[in-house]
């Protein structure tokens, strides 16, 4: 059985850079801060997806999950967003990643350092 | 003169100088050099002409040199332990000075000497350890040289980073800003292109062929690279290494991590060890940059490769009209996580077989999964026409980037003549 996911609030989806990605903010079932990118992430938007992600994280919270289901495409562009998010907080968690990410976050060696769940 | 801005140029001072200056730099497209010039605040000047259009502009900046040419290096530092000098050009004549933290000149003692090209001059750096440094020069020189490449690559960075910016102010005051574009991805290539090797050693019985193929998109440096190393039982090291992110920080971390493999691999390490190394010398957090890296210590005689890879794209062999990727352990890139250990593997060549080592921008294409790429690089790389290496690998990148690859491209290959 599949419970309920939240999603992010439509209303605060904005574009970032060249609108190809967005980030959002929710809160979810056990009442923490959820994150979800969503969108494509590559060399084009990078800087900018980590500039939206860092604001997303002010107030700088130890846990953070990046909730990654709507995230189509991430090239290792993208996969040096994550980590660098990963080094400025305390714990970081990925969740729901797309094939064409998971796959990513492992051929670059990477399962091991990136905490990814379902 | 369409537009000056900052502190009245020290070269302003001398009116022959000037004109001998400008009529040698502006026949050359490259970056050009003057200096050091001596004056109330000693500089070291370049200039850039961009060519190709009509009207044609220069731009012209100095940067400050160091008082008395001193700098004081903190004791903390990788440098602390060695006494340095920087010259403009090949000569060491105190009139080329640049900077030194030697108290006194010439610097004497064990002596290592690198020059590095620079624009349309180059920069040779003397160097000496100090202090409690053991044992014989020729034990220390790999540290030597590669403290001295990082440094020399430092000190291009920043003096190009504040002709940027520089630039950049220029801009604002006077010049159109869409023709800039060519003119920093012409900077940017002139540093990148002076830190891969010039040469790439040869050994009997292989080939071996590199492309460097800057990236279409943005007009940053990356921070792709290769390198080829003989052993001294005979055996080479071929490396391909990419840097996260762009800019000079990246460009800067790559000339780091080079120099820091060839330092390694003249002590004679293994692949997973050098790599376990180098893993210190990067870390995300302070640097904001972290790399892939890919070692293979190839034994051209007993076909035989070890191979040790930090979260790198599996080399490609080619063999018989097929190809597979080499099965490696993949460890994560450097930079990332500490006290990694490497793991390395051993694989066999097959007779005549051809080893494609290459960096993600090669396969990597927006929107699709890192499998589609590497499925269609062994689809073109065994269906190119049968040739020299040399034109597999330029078909090879024409078929796999027809239009440019967004990011940088590094790709080396290695065919075994039997």
């Amino acid at each position: 059985m599949t419970r309920p996911e939240p999603g992010p609030d439509p209303a605060a989806r904005a574009g970032v850079g060249d609108g190809r990605a967005s980030v959002t903010t929710s809160i979810d079932a056990a009442g923490a801060r959820l994150v979800h990118l969503e969108g494509e992430v590559d060399i084009a938007n990078g800087s900018a997806v980590q500039s939206a992600l860092e604001s997303a994280l002010a107030g700088s919270p130890e846990r953070v999950t990046i909730d990654l289901a709507g995230l189509e495409f991430m090239d290792s562009s993208g996969l040096a967003v994550l980590l660098a998010i990963g080094s400025e907080v305390e714990e970081l968690r990925l969740r729901r990643p797309t094939a064409i990410v998971r796959r990513i976050i492992e051929v670059s060696g990477l399962s091991d350092v990136l905490r990814v769940d379902p | 003169m369409i537009a000056r801005v900052g502190k009245e140029p020290e070269l302003a001072s001398s009116a022959s100088r000037i004109q001998s200056f400008f009529a040698r730099a502006l026949r050359s497209p490259a970056l050009s050099v003057v200096g050091p010039l001596v004056g109330p605040s000693p500089r070291l000047g370049y200039e850039f002409t961009q060519t190709g259009t009509a009207p044609r502009y220069a731009a012209y900046a100095e940067s400050d040199l160091p008082p008395a040419r001193k700098v004081s290096v903190s004791p903390s530092s990788a440098f602390s332990d060695l006494r340095f000098a920087i010259y403009l050009g090949d000569s060491t004549g105190h009139a080329d000075l640049l900077e030194t933290n030697a108290d006194h000149l010439p610097i004497t003692g064990r002596l290592a000497k690198v020059t590095v090209p620079f624009g349309d001059r180059s920069f040779t750096l003397v160097a000496s350890p100090s202090g409690s440094l053991g044992g014989t020069l020729s034990a220390w020189l790999p540290w030597i040289v590669a403290i001295g490449g990082t440094l020399l690559a430092l000190g291009a960075t920043l003096t190009t980073e504040g002709l940027v910016r520089r630039r950049g102010r220029a801009e604002h005051l006077a010049i159109e800003v869409g023709r800039l574009y060519g003119e920093q991805r012409t900077i940017a290539e002139t540093l990148q292109r002076a830190l891969l090797p010039d040469e790439l050693t040869t050994v009997a019985g292989l080939d071996i062929e590199a492309r460097y193929v800057p990236g279409v998109d943005g007009v940053e440096i990356g921070g792709d690279w290769y390198d080829v190393i003989p052993y001294e039982d005979g055996r080479i090291l071929v490396v391909v290494g990419d840097v996260s992110g762009r800019g000079l920080g990246a460009a800067r971390v790559m000339a780091s991590l080079r120099f820091a493999v060839r330092a390694y691999a003249e002590e004679g390490e293994a692949p997973g060890s050098i790599l376990s190394k180098i893993s210190r010398l990067v870390n995300l957090g302070r640097d904001g940059h972290f790399a892939t890296v890919l070692c293979a210590l190839v034994d051209v005689d007993r076909r035989e490769c070890i191979v040790a890879n930090a979260g790198h794209p599996a080399p490609l062999l080619l063999s018989a009209g097929a190809g597979h990727y080499l099965t490696t352990v993949v460890g994560p890139p450097v930079g990332v996580s500490s006290g990694v250990d490497y793991d390395s593997v051993t694989c066999s060549i097959p007779s005549s077989a051809t080893l494609l080592i290459f960096t993600d921008g090669l396969i990597e294409r927006r929107g699709e999964s890192i499998d589609v790429g590497l499925e269609r690089l062994v689809t073109m790389a065994v269906g190119a026409p049968s040739g020299s290496l040399d034109s597999l690998l330029t078909s090879v990148v024409g078929d796999m980037t027809p239009d440019g690859s967004n990011d940088d491209v590094a790709m080396l290959g290695l065919r075994w003549q039997r």
